[in-house]
Protein backbone atom coordinates (compact mmCIF):
# COMPACT_ATOMS: atom_id res chain seq x y z
CA UNK A 1 0.00 0.00 0.00
CA UNK A 2 2.34 2.33 0.94
CA UNK A 3 4.64 3.42 -2.64
CA UNK A 4 1.64 3.19 -4.34
CA UNK A 5 1.12 6.55 -6.44
CA UNK A 6 4.24 8.23 -5.23
CA UNK A 7 6.02 7.38 -8.28
CA UNK A 8 4.21 10.11 -9.93
CA UNK A 9 5.58 12.98 -7.56
CA UNK A 10 8.89 14.31 -7.82
CA UNK A 11 12.14 13.24 -5.58
CA UNK A 12 13.15 15.45 -3.08
CA UNK A 13 16.44 16.95 -4.41
CA UNK A 14 19.66 15.88 -2.38
CA UNK A 15 23.46 15.63 -2.16
CA UNK A 16 24.53 12.59 -2.60
CA UNK A 17 28.64 11.99 -1.55
CA UNK A 18 31.03 9.45 -3.20
CA UNK A 19 31.15 6.07 -1.51
CA UNK A 20 33.41 5.69 1.21
CA UNK A 21 35.31 2.33 1.37
CA UNK A 22 35.60 1.05 4.91
CA UNK A 23 39.22 -1.29 5.05
CA UNK A 24 41.36 -2.37 8.38
CA UNK A 25 44.88 -1.29 6.95
CA UNK A 26 46.20 0.71 4.51
CA UNK A 27 44.05 0.55 1.49
CA UNK A 28 46.92 0.90 -1.13
CA UNK A 29 49.36 -1.66 0.56
CA UNK A 30 46.28 -4.54 1.71
CA UNK A 31 45.58 -7.09 -1.01
CA UNK A 32 42.32 -8.02 0.42
CA UNK A 33 39.67 -6.02 -0.93
CA UNK A 34 37.29 -3.88 1.24
CA UNK A 35 33.25 -5.37 1.89
CA UNK A 36 31.67 -2.43 3.53
CA UNK A 37 30.95 1.16 1.84
CA UNK A 38 29.71 4.18 3.37
CA UNK A 39 27.10 6.82 1.46
CA UNK A 40 26.39 9.49 2.88
CA UNK A 41 23.42 11.67 1.80
CA UNK A 42 22.38 15.11 2.68
CA UNK A 43 19.26 17.28 1.99
CA UNK A 44 20.27 21.17 1.16
CA UNK A 45 19.85 24.11 2.96
CA UNK A 46 19.50 21.79 5.97
CA UNK A 47 16.00 20.82 5.70
CA UNK A 48 14.31 18.12 6.91
CA UNK A 49 12.03 15.64 5.09
CA UNK A 50 9.50 13.32 5.97
CA UNK A 51 10.41 10.51 3.60
CA UNK A 52 7.91 8.18 2.56
CA UNK A 53 10.00 6.25 -0.35
CA UNK A 54 13.73 5.40 -0.72
CA UNK A 55 14.52 4.19 -4.66
CA UNK A 56 17.53 3.27 -5.87
CA UNK A 57 19.22 0.78 -8.51
CA UNK A 58 21.60 -2.02 -6.87
CA UNK A 59 24.93 -2.45 -8.10
CA UNK A 60 26.68 -5.87 -6.52
CA UNK A 61 25.72 -4.80 -2.95
CA UNK A 62 24.40 -8.01 -1.00
CA UNK A 63 23.02 -5.60 2.33
CA UNK A 64 22.23 -2.13 2.91
CA UNK A 65 21.57 -1.29 6.12
CA UNK A 66 20.35 2.06 6.46
CA UNK A 67 20.79 5.12 9.32
CA UNK A 68 18.53 8.44 9.19
CA UNK A 69 19.61 11.79 11.34
CA UNK A 70 16.47 13.00 13.01
CA UNK A 71 15.41 16.03 14.24
CA UNK A 72 13.58 15.30 17.22
CA UNK A 73 10.13 16.75 17.42
CA UNK A 74 9.95 17.35 21.20
CA UNK A 75 12.22 20.07 21.15
CA UNK A 76 10.71 21.96 18.26
CA UNK A 77 12.92 24.74 16.38
CA UNK A 78 16.12 24.29 15.42
CA UNK A 79 18.34 23.96 18.56
CA UNK A 80 16.57 20.53 19.14
CA UNK A 81 19.14 17.54 19.31
CA UNK A 82 19.06 15.24 16.53
CA UNK A 83 20.14 11.59 16.83
CA UNK A 84 21.42 8.98 14.34
CA UNK A 85 18.93 6.08 14.67
CA UNK A 86 19.07 2.43 12.18
CA UNK A 87 15.95 2.49 10.49
CA UNK A 88 17.50 -0.63 8.38
CA UNK A 89 19.39 -3.40 9.42
CA UNK A 90 21.18 -5.93 6.95
CA UNK A 91 18.16 -5.79 3.90
CA UNK A 92 19.11 -8.30 1.67
CA UNK A 93 19.54 -7.05 -1.89
CA UNK A 94 21.48 -10.42 -2.94
CA UNK A 95 20.35 -13.54 -1.47
CA UNK A 96 23.46 -15.36 -2.97
CA UNK A 97 26.16 -12.86 -2.63
CA UNK A 98 28.12 -15.13 -5.03
CA UNK A 99 25.69 -15.19 -7.92
CA UNK A 100 23.99 -12.46 -9.81
CA UNK A 101 20.64 -12.56 -8.62
CA UNK A 102 19.41 -9.32 -7.15
CA UNK A 103 23.00 -7.46 -8.28
CA UNK A 104 21.38 -5.28 -10.79
CA UNK A 105 17.79 -4.88 -9.54
CA UNK A 106 15.37 -1.85 -8.94
CA UNK A 107 15.01 -1.75 -5.52
CA UNK A 108 12.40 0.18 -3.37
CA UNK A 109 12.51 0.57 0.50
CA UNK A 110 9.61 2.45 2.03
CA UNK A 111 8.55 3.71 4.94
CA UNK A 112 6.92 0.72 6.44
CA UNK A 113 9.72 -1.70 5.99
CA UNK A 114 11.82 1.15 7.98
CA UNK A 115 12.58 0.13 12.13
CA UNK A 116 11.84 3.77 13.18
CA UNK A 117 9.62 6.76 11.82
CA UNK A 118 10.80 8.79 9.28
CA UNK A 119 9.59 12.52 10.24
CA UNK A 120 11.85 14.86 9.99
CA UNK A 121 14.91 13.39 8.76
CA UNK A 122 17.82 15.69 8.38
CA UNK A 123 20.79 13.03 6.86
CA UNK A 124 20.60 9.59 5.59
CA UNK A 125 23.54 7.18 5.92
CA UNK A 126 23.38 4.10 3.56
CA UNK A 127 26.20 1.28 5.03
CA UNK A 128 26.61 -1.17 1.58
CA UNK A 129 28.50 -4.97 2.28
CA UNK A 130 29.72 -7.40 0.19
CA UNK A 131 30.92 -10.21 1.90
CA UNK A 132 31.74 -12.06 -1.31
CA UNK A 133 35.10 -11.34 -2.76
CA UNK A 134 34.12 -12.27 -6.54
CA UNK A 135 32.41 -8.87 -7.42
CA UNK A 136 35.32 -6.09 -7.92
CA UNK A 137 33.62 -2.74 -7.15
CA UNK A 138 29.94 -2.81 -5.50
CA UNK A 139 27.72 0.55 -4.98
CA UNK A 140 24.39 1.61 -5.26
CA UNK A 141 23.00 3.93 -8.20
CA UNK A 142 20.20 6.20 -9.61
CA UNK A 143 19.36 6.62 -5.42
CA UNK A 144 15.99 8.85 -5.02
CA UNK A 145 14.04 9.69 -2.13
CA UNK A 146 10.27 10.83 -1.68
CA UNK A 147 9.14 12.57 0.41
CA UNK A 148 5.51 11.49 2.32
CA UNK A 149 2.79 12.43 -0.58
CA UNK A 150 0.28 13.48 2.41
CA UNK A 151 0.67 16.64 2.70
CA UNK A 152 3.34 19.05 0.54
CA UNK A 153 2.23 18.56 -3.02
CA UNK A 154 -1.29 18.24 -2.63
CA UNK A 155 -1.51 21.40 -0.35
CA UNK A 156 -3.81 23.97 -1.64
CA UNK A 157 -5.43 21.91 -4.14
CA UNK A 158 -8.06 23.47 -5.73
CA UNK A 159 -11.42 21.91 -5.75
CA UNK A 160 -11.83 21.77 -9.53
CA UNK A 161 -8.52 19.50 -9.76
CA UNK A 162 -8.97 17.36 -7.16
CA UNK A 163 -12.53 16.20 -8.11
CA UNK A 164 -12.62 16.67 -11.93
CA UNK A 165 -15.20 14.37 -12.70
CA UNK A 166 -17.99 16.33 -11.46
CA UNK A 167 -20.74 15.22 -13.16
CA UNK A 168 -23.88 17.13 -14.84
CA UNK A 169 -26.59 16.21 -12.11
CA UNK A 170 -29.38 14.58 -14.15
CA UNK A 171 -32.17 16.38 -13.33
CA UNK A 172 -31.19 19.79 -14.16
CA UNK A 173 -33.78 22.89 -13.93
CA UNK A 174 -36.31 22.84 -16.88
CA UNK A 175 -35.72 25.51 -19.71
CA UNK A 176 -31.66 25.30 -19.14
CA UNK A 177 -30.40 26.90 -22.14
CA UNK A 178 -27.90 24.33 -24.07
CA UNK A 179 -24.76 24.07 -22.02
CA UNK A 180 -22.45 22.46 -24.68
CA UNK A 181 -23.49 25.41 -26.84
CA UNK A 182 -22.61 28.08 -23.43
CA UNK A 183 -19.96 26.44 -23.04
CA UNK A 184 -18.74 26.86 -26.73
CA UNK A 185 -19.47 30.36 -26.80
CA UNK A 186 -17.77 31.22 -23.52
CA UNK A 187 -14.35 29.39 -24.47
CA UNK A 188 -13.98 31.57 -27.34
CA UNK A 189 -14.75 34.94 -25.24
CA UNK A 190 -12.26 33.24 -22.61
CA UNK A 191 -9.82 32.68 -25.71
CA UNK A 192 -9.91 36.25 -27.18
CA UNK A 193 -9.30 38.12 -23.97
CA UNK A 194 -6.11 35.72 -23.20
CA UNK A 195 -5.42 36.31 -26.39
CA UNK A 196 -5.36 40.09 -25.64
CA UNK A 197 -3.19 39.82 -22.36
CA UNK A 198 -0.82 37.99 -24.37
CA UNK A 199 0.04 40.76 -26.66
CA UNK A 200 1.18 44.26 -24.86
CA UNK A 201 2.56 47.33 -26.63
CA UNK A 202 6.73 46.94 -26.20
CA UNK A 203 6.70 50.78 -27.02
CA UNK A 204 5.43 53.70 -24.73
CA UNK A 205 4.08 57.15 -25.73
CA UNK A 206 6.50 58.41 -22.87
CA UNK A 207 3.83 60.61 -20.68
CA UNK A 208 5.57 62.56 -17.76
CA UNK A 209 2.00 63.12 -16.11
CA UNK A 210 0.30 61.55 -13.68
CA UNK A 211 -3.81 61.78 -13.90
CA UNK A 212 -3.06 64.76 -16.00
CA UNK A 213 -0.62 66.54 -13.18
CA UNK A 214 2.80 66.79 -14.39
CA UNK A 215 5.65 66.28 -11.27
CA UNK A 216 8.03 69.75 -11.23
CA UNK A 217 10.75 68.18 -11.24
CA UNK A 218 10.55 66.58 -14.05
CA UNK A 219 9.64 69.98 -16.13
CA UNK A 220 12.77 71.42 -14.67
CA UNK A 221 15.42 72.48 -17.34
CA UNK A 222 18.34 70.04 -16.30
CA UNK B 1 2.59 52.21 -50.29
CA UNK B 2 4.85 54.31 -52.39
CA UNK B 3 5.80 50.35 -53.91
CA UNK B 4 1.78 49.79 -54.84
CA UNK B 5 1.96 53.11 -56.69
CA UNK B 6 4.51 52.15 -58.83
CA UNK B 7 3.18 49.09 -59.34
CA UNK B 8 -0.11 50.16 -60.33
CA UNK B 9 1.81 52.61 -63.36
CA UNK B 10 1.77 50.98 -66.77
CA UNK B 11 5.16 49.61 -67.50
CA UNK B 12 6.04 51.50 -69.86
CA UNK B 13 9.98 51.29 -69.32
CA UNK B 14 10.18 47.86 -70.64
CA UNK B 15 10.56 48.06 -74.81
CA UNK B 16 12.81 44.53 -74.85
CA UNK B 17 9.38 42.50 -73.42
CA UNK B 18 7.02 44.58 -76.06
CA UNK B 19 9.43 43.89 -79.03
CA UNK B 20 9.85 40.19 -78.24
CA UNK B 21 6.04 39.64 -78.23
CA UNK B 22 5.10 41.09 -80.95
CA UNK B 23 4.68 38.08 -83.46
CA UNK B 24 1.83 36.25 -82.37
CA UNK B 25 -2.01 36.78 -81.38
CA UNK B 26 -1.65 35.43 -77.60
CA UNK B 27 1.63 36.63 -77.47
CA UNK B 28 0.47 40.24 -78.02
CA UNK B 29 -2.46 40.04 -76.13
CA UNK B 30 -0.20 38.73 -73.16
CA UNK B 31 1.70 42.04 -74.07
CA UNK B 32 -1.32 44.35 -73.92
CA UNK B 33 -2.04 42.53 -70.38
CA UNK B 34 1.43 43.67 -69.50
CA UNK B 35 1.74 46.72 -70.89
CA UNK B 36 -2.01 48.12 -69.24
CA UNK B 37 -0.32 46.54 -65.76
CA UNK B 38 -3.31 44.22 -65.38
CA UNK B 39 -0.97 41.30 -64.96
CA UNK B 40 0.59 43.37 -62.25
CA UNK B 41 -2.63 44.62 -60.59
CA UNK B 42 -3.92 40.76 -60.67
CA UNK B 43 -0.78 39.53 -58.89
CA UNK B 44 -1.05 41.88 -56.31
CA UNK B 45 -4.80 40.89 -56.18
CA UNK B 46 -4.35 37.05 -55.74
CA UNK B 47 -1.19 38.03 -53.37
CA UNK B 48 -3.39 39.92 -50.99
CA UNK B 49 -6.28 36.67 -51.74
CA UNK B 50 -3.96 34.07 -50.56
CA UNK B 51 -2.78 36.36 -47.42
CA UNK B 52 -6.22 37.03 -46.14
CA UNK B 53 -8.00 33.84 -47.26
CA UNK B 54 -11.25 35.00 -46.74
CA UNK B 55 -14.62 33.49 -46.86
CA UNK B 56 -15.76 35.07 -49.64
CA UNK B 57 -12.65 35.35 -52.13
CA UNK B 58 -14.97 36.59 -55.04
CA UNK B 59 -16.46 39.00 -52.83
CA UNK B 60 -13.27 40.26 -51.64
CA UNK B 61 -11.81 40.25 -54.97
CA UNK B 62 -14.47 42.85 -56.19
CA UNK B 63 -14.06 44.88 -53.05
CA UNK B 64 -10.46 44.53 -53.84
CA UNK B 65 -10.53 45.95 -57.36
CA UNK B 66 -13.22 48.58 -56.40
CA UNK B 67 -10.74 50.08 -54.38
CA UNK B 68 -7.96 49.86 -56.51
CA UNK B 69 -10.18 51.75 -58.67
CA UNK B 70 -11.04 54.26 -57.11
CA UNK B 71 -7.87 55.27 -55.46
CA UNK B 72 -6.09 54.46 -58.75
CA UNK B 73 -8.35 57.43 -60.39
CA UNK B 74 -7.68 59.68 -57.45
CA UNK B 75 -3.74 58.55 -57.65
CA UNK B 76 -3.43 59.33 -60.78
CA UNK B 77 -5.08 62.44 -61.32
CA UNK B 78 -1.85 64.19 -60.47
CA UNK B 79 0.76 62.47 -60.17
CA UNK B 80 3.50 62.26 -57.51
CA UNK B 81 2.56 62.43 -54.10
CA UNK B 82 0.31 64.59 -52.86
CA UNK B 83 -1.23 65.45 -49.82
CA UNK B 84 -4.03 62.91 -49.96
CA UNK B 85 -7.70 64.75 -48.04
CA UNK B 86 -7.63 63.53 -44.64
CA UNK B 87 -10.81 61.12 -44.85
CA UNK B 88 -9.02 59.60 -47.69
CA UNK B 89 -6.37 58.39 -45.84
CA UNK B 90 -8.54 56.86 -43.06
CA UNK B 91 -10.15 55.38 -45.36
CA UNK B 92 -7.49 53.65 -47.15
CA UNK B 93 -5.81 52.93 -43.63
CA UNK B 94 -9.02 51.45 -42.60
CA UNK B 95 -9.48 49.05 -45.61
CA UNK B 96 -5.99 47.90 -45.26
CA UNK B 97 -6.87 46.81 -41.87
CA UNK B 98 -10.04 45.12 -43.11
CA UNK B 99 -8.22 42.89 -45.24
CA UNK B 100 -6.77 40.26 -43.26
CA UNK B 101 -8.69 38.59 -40.41
CA UNK B 102 -5.82 39.46 -37.14
CA UNK B 103 -5.80 35.58 -36.03
CA UNK B 104 -6.35 33.83 -38.94
CA UNK B 105 -2.86 35.01 -40.86
CA UNK B 106 -0.41 36.63 -38.67
CA UNK B 107 1.59 37.61 -40.77
CA UNK B 108 -0.67 39.11 -43.78
CA UNK B 109 -2.32 40.77 -40.67
CA UNK B 110 0.56 42.45 -39.50
CA UNK B 111 1.60 43.51 -43.33
CA UNK B 112 -2.05 45.39 -43.38
CA UNK B 113 -1.41 47.12 -40.34
CA UNK B 114 1.78 48.79 -41.22
CA UNK B 115 0.50 49.94 -44.44
CA UNK B 116 -2.46 51.48 -42.77
CA UNK B 117 0.24 52.72 -40.64
CA UNK B 118 2.04 54.04 -43.62
CA UNK B 119 -0.98 55.45 -45.00
CA UNK B 120 -2.45 57.33 -42.33
CA UNK B 121 1.25 58.87 -42.15
CA UNK B 122 1.94 59.80 -45.43
CA UNK B 123 1.61 63.36 -45.10
CA UNK B 124 3.19 65.25 -48.41
CA UNK B 125 3.78 68.66 -47.10
CA UNK B 126 5.67 67.70 -44.12
CA UNK B 127 8.96 66.31 -43.99
CA UNK B 128 8.84 63.67 -41.04
CA UNK B 129 5.47 62.47 -41.46
CA UNK B 130 3.39 60.50 -38.35
CA UNK B 131 0.36 59.54 -36.62
CA UNK B 132 -0.92 61.65 -34.19
CA UNK B 133 -3.44 61.09 -31.58
CA UNK B 134 -6.11 62.84 -33.48
CA UNK B 135 -5.74 60.59 -36.20
CA UNK B 136 -5.83 57.21 -34.25
CA UNK B 137 -8.17 58.00 -32.58
CA UNK B 138 -10.70 59.04 -35.45
CA UNK B 139 -9.42 55.45 -36.88
CA UNK B 140 -10.50 53.78 -33.96
CA UNK B 141 -13.71 54.88 -34.06
CA UNK B 142 -14.40 54.78 -37.88
CA UNK B 143 -13.25 50.90 -36.57
CA UNK B 144 -16.35 50.37 -34.29
CA UNK B 145 -18.75 52.92 -36.29
CA UNK B 146 -18.62 50.46 -39.03
CA UNK B 147 -19.79 47.57 -37.44
CA UNK B 148 -22.31 49.18 -35.47
CA UNK B 149 -20.27 48.92 -31.73
CA UNK B 150 -22.93 50.97 -29.07
CA UNK B 151 -20.74 53.69 -27.47
CA UNK B 152 -20.99 53.13 -24.61
CA UNK B 153 -19.72 49.84 -24.62
CA UNK B 154 -16.84 51.11 -26.77
CA UNK B 155 -16.04 54.65 -24.53
CA UNK B 156 -14.63 52.94 -22.11
CA UNK B 157 -11.85 50.81 -24.44
CA UNK B 158 -10.84 53.93 -26.35
CA UNK B 159 -10.59 56.01 -22.83
CA UNK B 160 -7.82 53.34 -22.50
CA UNK B 161 -5.88 53.01 -25.59
CA UNK B 162 -6.43 55.97 -27.14
CA UNK B 163 -3.71 58.82 -27.25
CA UNK B 164 -4.34 62.70 -26.76
CA UNK B 165 -4.69 64.25 -29.75
CA UNK B 166 -1.08 66.20 -29.66
CA UNK B 167 0.62 62.88 -29.05
CA UNK B 168 2.90 60.98 -31.69
CA UNK B 169 1.61 57.64 -31.90
CA UNK B 170 4.47 55.03 -32.09
CA UNK B 171 3.79 52.17 -34.22
CA UNK B 172 3.89 49.44 -31.82
CA UNK B 173 1.06 51.43 -29.77
CA UNK B 174 -0.78 51.66 -32.64
CA UNK B 175 -0.69 48.23 -33.50
CA UNK B 176 -1.76 47.40 -29.95
CA UNK B 177 -4.65 49.75 -30.36
CA UNK B 178 -6.22 48.44 -33.42
CA UNK B 179 -5.63 45.02 -32.31
CA UNK B 180 -7.59 45.48 -29.30
CA UNK B 181 -10.48 46.94 -31.50
CA UNK B 182 -10.64 43.98 -33.83
CA UNK B 183 -10.40 41.54 -31.12
CA UNK B 184 -13.40 43.71 -29.07
CA UNK B 185 -15.01 43.49 -31.94
CA UNK B 186 -14.85 39.90 -32.49
CA UNK B 187 -15.89 39.38 -28.74
CA UNK B 188 -18.63 41.06 -29.08
CA UNK B 189 -20.10 38.63 -31.78
CA UNK B 190 -19.25 35.48 -29.43
CA UNK B 191 -21.26 37.38 -26.51
CA UNK B 192 -23.86 38.06 -29.22
CA UNK B 193 -23.50 34.70 -30.12
CA UNK B 194 -23.72 33.77 -26.07
CA UNK B 195 -26.72 35.83 -25.51
CA UNK B 196 -28.84 33.83 -28.62
CA UNK B 197 -27.84 30.62 -27.00
CA UNK B 198 -28.72 31.72 -23.79
CA UNK B 199 -32.27 32.65 -24.80
CA UNK B 200 -33.05 29.21 -26.03
CA UNK B 201 -34.77 30.72 -28.87
CA UNK B 202 -37.52 32.71 -27.22
CA UNK B 203 -35.41 36.08 -27.51
CA UNK B 204 -34.69 36.90 -23.68
CA UNK B 205 -32.75 35.65 -21.67
CA UNK B 206 -32.90 35.22 -17.75
CA UNK B 207 -30.55 37.12 -16.18
CA UNK B 208 -30.06 35.30 -13.31
CA UNK B 209 -28.69 32.57 -15.99
CA UNK B 210 -26.79 35.61 -18.04
CA UNK B 211 -24.89 36.80 -14.54
CA UNK B 212 -24.26 33.23 -13.86
CA UNK B 213 -22.19 32.47 -16.97
CA UNK B 214 -20.77 36.05 -16.68
CA UNK B 215 -19.51 35.90 -13.45
CA UNK B 216 -18.02 32.25 -14.04
CA UNK B 217 -15.61 33.60 -17.24
CA UNK B 218 -14.85 36.35 -14.77
CA UNK B 219 -14.02 34.54 -12.20
CA UNK B 220 -11.89 32.52 -14.40
CA UNK B 221 -10.14 35.54 -15.92
CA UNK B 222 -9.30 36.90 -12.94
CA UNK B 223 -6.83 34.30 -11.74
CA UNK B 224 -3.54 35.59 -12.17
CA UNK B 225 -0.82 35.03 -10.73
CA UNK B 226 -0.70 31.40 -11.02
CA UNK B 227 1.45 29.88 -14.40
CA UNK B 228 -0.12 29.60 -17.63
CA UNK B 229 -1.30 25.84 -17.56
CA UNK B 230 -2.45 25.50 -14.78
CA UNK B 231 -4.69 28.61 -15.74
CA UNK B 232 -5.81 27.14 -18.61
CA UNK B 233 -6.35 23.96 -17.59
CA UNK B 234 -8.76 25.73 -14.82
CA UNK B 235 -10.47 27.26 -17.48
CA UNK B 236 -11.23 24.35 -19.87
CA UNK B 237 -12.42 22.69 -16.44
CA UNK B 238 -14.69 26.00 -15.34
CA UNK B 239 -15.70 26.76 -18.76
CA UNK B 240 -16.70 23.70 -19.76
CA UNK B 241 -20.24 22.35 -20.82
CA UNK B 242 -20.49 20.23 -16.92
CA UNK B 243 -19.30 23.10 -14.76
CA UNK B 244 -21.44 25.96 -16.72
CA UNK B 245 -24.52 23.63 -16.42
CA UNK B 246 -24.41 23.34 -12.58
CA UNK B 247 -23.69 27.28 -12.37
CA UNK B 248 -27.11 27.86 -14.52
CA UNK B 249 -28.79 25.49 -12.49
CA UNK B 250 -27.52 26.96 -9.36
CA UNK B 251 -28.44 30.48 -10.08
CA UNK B 252 -32.23 29.21 -11.52
CA UNK B 253 -32.51 27.33 -8.13
CA UNK B 254 -32.00 30.44 -6.68
CA UNK B 255 -35.34 32.26 -5.65
CA UNK B 256 -35.09 35.65 -7.26
CA UNK B 257 -37.46 36.15 -9.53
CA UNK B 258 -37.35 35.94 -13.23
CA UNK B 259 -36.10 38.89 -15.16
CA UNK B 260 -35.73 39.09 -18.37
CA UNK B 261 -31.79 40.89 -19.27
CA UNK B 262 -31.94 42.95 -22.40
CA UNK B 263 -29.20 41.82 -24.99
CA UNK B 264 -27.67 45.31 -24.94
CA UNK B 265 -27.23 45.02 -21.30
CA UNK B 266 -25.44 41.82 -21.60
CA UNK B 267 -23.05 43.10 -24.47
CA UNK B 268 -22.13 45.84 -21.83
CA UNK B 269 -21.79 43.31 -19.06
CA UNK B 270 -19.76 41.02 -21.52
CA UNK B 271 -17.68 44.08 -22.42
CA UNK B 272 -17.16 45.30 -19.50
CA UNK B 273 -14.98 42.09 -18.77
CA UNK B 274 -13.10 41.83 -21.40
CA UNK B 275 -12.18 46.10 -21.33
CA UNK B 276 -11.03 45.24 -17.52
CA UNK B 277 -8.14 43.07 -18.64
CA UNK B 278 -6.93 46.00 -21.11
CA UNK B 279 -4.02 47.44 -20.40
CA UNK B 280 -3.90 50.59 -20.79
CA UNK B 281 -1.02 52.42 -23.05
CA UNK B 282 0.94 55.14 -21.59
Amino acid sequence: MPGMGTMALEPSPCTIKSPVMLQVGDMRTELGRPGVAVIDVILPHSQTIDLQEIVFKNYYTAFLSLRVLRQSSTGGGDESPSKWVTCLRNYCLMPHPHTEEGSQDYFSVSRHQMLCDMDRVAAIRLILRQPSPVWLHFSIEELQLFPGNQKSPQKGFPAWLSCPSQERPASLHDGLPDADKVSSEVQQMWVLTEMLQASQPAAEIGRFDVDGCYDLNLLSYT
Amino acid sequence: MAGNEKRRLPPASEPGRLAASSNGAPEAEAAFLLQAGVSDMVRGALLKLLEARPEEPVEFLAGYFERLMQSGAEGRADGGDPPRPLHWRLDRALWYLRLAHHSHSRTAFSNNVSMAYDSLSACGRRKKPGVNGKLYSELLKMLFRDRGAAEEIVAPLLQKITCRDHEAVPFDVFRYGVLTCLVLLEFLAKASALYEALDSGSGVADQRVCLAVLSTLEEVLRTSGVSSPIRYLEAGSKLGPDYLALAMDRALADRKPSVAMKKEEFLKKASAIFVAKVKPIG
